[in-house]
């Protein structure tokens, strides 16, 4: 159902895609950060996000998710997934981010501890954070007109 | 309602939980991108929307070991013609590279262990056929051609040791480079670092250093200099072999008995000289033995023999005859020669191996 209004929305996305998010009255930007540390005015050392530029192998990264209500109605059952893309091993939310829930199918979701992943031998051992294929947030409450909000999550690079 | 506002600078605390090491990364270049879809209901209708596609490149993380494999020195004699040591060159970098080889002989302070001579005609040879061993069908080369992600090989330092040094420890380093790869059969340039005050682009591949100091901070290697190092030793070994020699005789005829000869006027007296070479796998090299015949009596012309088997001062086998003028013998590697004059036999051996004996014999008459 959902799925081919998703799949019509990816081609869109993929020719234009700032026309695409500023369509409906959702708008929903990705971007990659990596830490870097700056020396602050008082002397301390603080970790600023940055746009990553320079990234190597074992590096790691942010993957940050802001969305944005550009409507006059409230958005309600709000569900925004992530998928892993390919080379990235997830490894935990972002401080101050909620937790989302994860899979390693695309199709179960829940947190790491209750997913598993068939093994070669025909058994099943408990997933890891390399396992996570797609990152999902739901959203309890509705996003207010206007309103707007950030998820962000923690991987590496492979 | 969500204020999950995710402040610019954010105290990001630990990372990387579960964190694994991985053999196999991400190669150069590789374009990684990333979408996020949401789904949702206005006033129940229900509606989705795309994120951008936000992409960046992976960059090119040079890293690059060296390391003495084994790492022992390699004990050597003086004059020795070829002595190997053995390193291994792993790539570690997440793309194809070549690796720029050369050797130095100054220690510097960064190295290990001592070093107080040189060694001549020092050649790098590449493990060309995985035997592990230095042999004819290993290539000579100076650079490593094309090594994948994570390859490694083994590379043989060679060189001869001079004849005379009073010394004992001469020290080599191996050093690596990593340098462009890409052209099979040609060395690439060596790679420069993207200059970090320089404005990237993301669609730029980067150059990062990420190797490691090798040798110290006062060494000549450096961190995140795109090479690496590595020390080894040739040791010369012990410098005296414990030799000695057991001189016997036997008269082998007298021209009157038959059984059991008896040392009188015209009797040929045979002698052996047993030289035995008791160091442990330390070879002598250059013997020269010398022998004056006793008063009373005359050299049987053309009787020496060199190389024999010999022990306990018995002479079993003969060995090769030598010629009384000091001419070479064809096939032998021995020298012998009688000195008419001081009435003396000599015989030189090039090479007693450790834990050997040889024997020399010579035969006169009782005059």
């Amino acid at each position: 159902m959902r799925l081919h209004i998703i799949a019509a929305a990816a081609a869109v996305a993929a020719i234009s895609a700032t026309a695409a998010y500023a369509a409906g009255p959702l708008s929903l930007v990705s971007e990659v950060k990596t830490e870097k540390r700056v020396a602050a005015a008082d002397g301390t050392t603080r970790i600023a996000l940055v746009k990553a530029d320079k990234i190597v192998p074992g590096d790691r990264v942010v993957f940050v998710l802001t969305y944005r209500n550009t409507g006059t109605q409230p958005i309600a059952n709000l569900v925004l997934a992530n998928p892993v893309p390919a080379n990235i091993a997830y490894r935990a939310a972002n401080p101050g981010s909620a937790a989302p829930e994860l899979s390693v199918d695309g199709k179960t979701f829940g947190p790491l501890s209750g997913l598993r992943v068939a093994t070669a031998a025909g058994t099943s051992r408990a997933a890891v954070p390399d396992d996570v294929t797609t990152v999902r947030w739901r959203l309890a409450s509705p996003v207010a007109a206007g309103a707007q909000g950030q998820l962000a999550f923690q991987a590496v690079i492979k | 309602m969500r204020r999950l506002l995710l402040s610019g600078t954010t105290a990001v605390a630990t990372f990387g939980v579960g964190g694994a090491a991985y053999a196999q990364t991400t190669s150069a270049g590789t374009v990684i991108s990333n979408q996020a879809n949401a789904t949702y209901t206005v006033n129940g209708t229900p509606a989705s929307v795309q994120s951008n596609l936000s992409t960046f490149v992976v960059d090119r993380k040079v890293n690059v070991t060296v390391a003495a494999d084994p790492n022992t020195n390699t004990i050597v004699n003086l004059g020795q013609s070829n002595a190997v040591m053995a390193f291994r060159v792993t790539n570690n970098t997440n793309g194809t590279q070549d690796m720029l080889l050369t050797t130095s002989q100054i220690l510097g302070a960064g190295g290990t262990g001592t070093d107080n001579y040189d060694v001549g005609n020092v050649r790098i040879y590449v493990d060309s056929n995985t035997n592990g061993q230095w042999d004819a069908q290993d290539q000579l080369v100076t650079y490593l051609d094309e090594m994948l992600p994570d390859a490694s090989a083994l590379v043989f330092v060679v060189a001869d040791v001079p004849n005379t040094t009073s010394a004992n420890y001469a020290s080599v380093s191996l050093n690596a480079q990593v340098a462009i790869g890409g052209a099979t059969g040609t060395a690439g340039q060596a790679l420069v670092a993207t200059d970090l005050n320089l404005l990237n682009q993301n669609a730029d591949q980067d150059i990062v250093f990420a190797d490691a100091d090798t040798d110290g901070l006062l060494g000549y290697d450096a961190a995140r200099n795109g090479q690496a190092r590595a020390y080894l030793q040739y040791e010369v070994g012990a410098r005296t072999a414990n030799l000695s020699i057991t001189k016997t005789s036997a008269v082998v005829t007298d021209n009157v008995n038959l059984i059991a000869p008896k040392a009188i006027p015209g009797a040929t007296v045979q002698y052996c000289l047993t030289i035995q070479n008791s160091s442990l796998l330390v070879p002598a090299n250059g013997i020269t033995l010398t022998d004056v015949i006793p008063t009373n009596t005359t050299y049987v012309p053309g009787s020496i023999r060199i190389g024999g088997l010999g022990t306990g001062g018995v002479c079993i086998l003969g060995g090769f005859a030598a010629n009384d003028d000091g001419s070479a013998v064809p096939l032998s590697p021995y020298g012998g020669s009688f000195n008419a004059t001081t009435k003396t036999v000599t015989a030189s051996i090039p090479t007693l191996l450790g834990s050997t004996s040889m024997a020399v014999s010579f035969q006169v008459t009782i005059n």
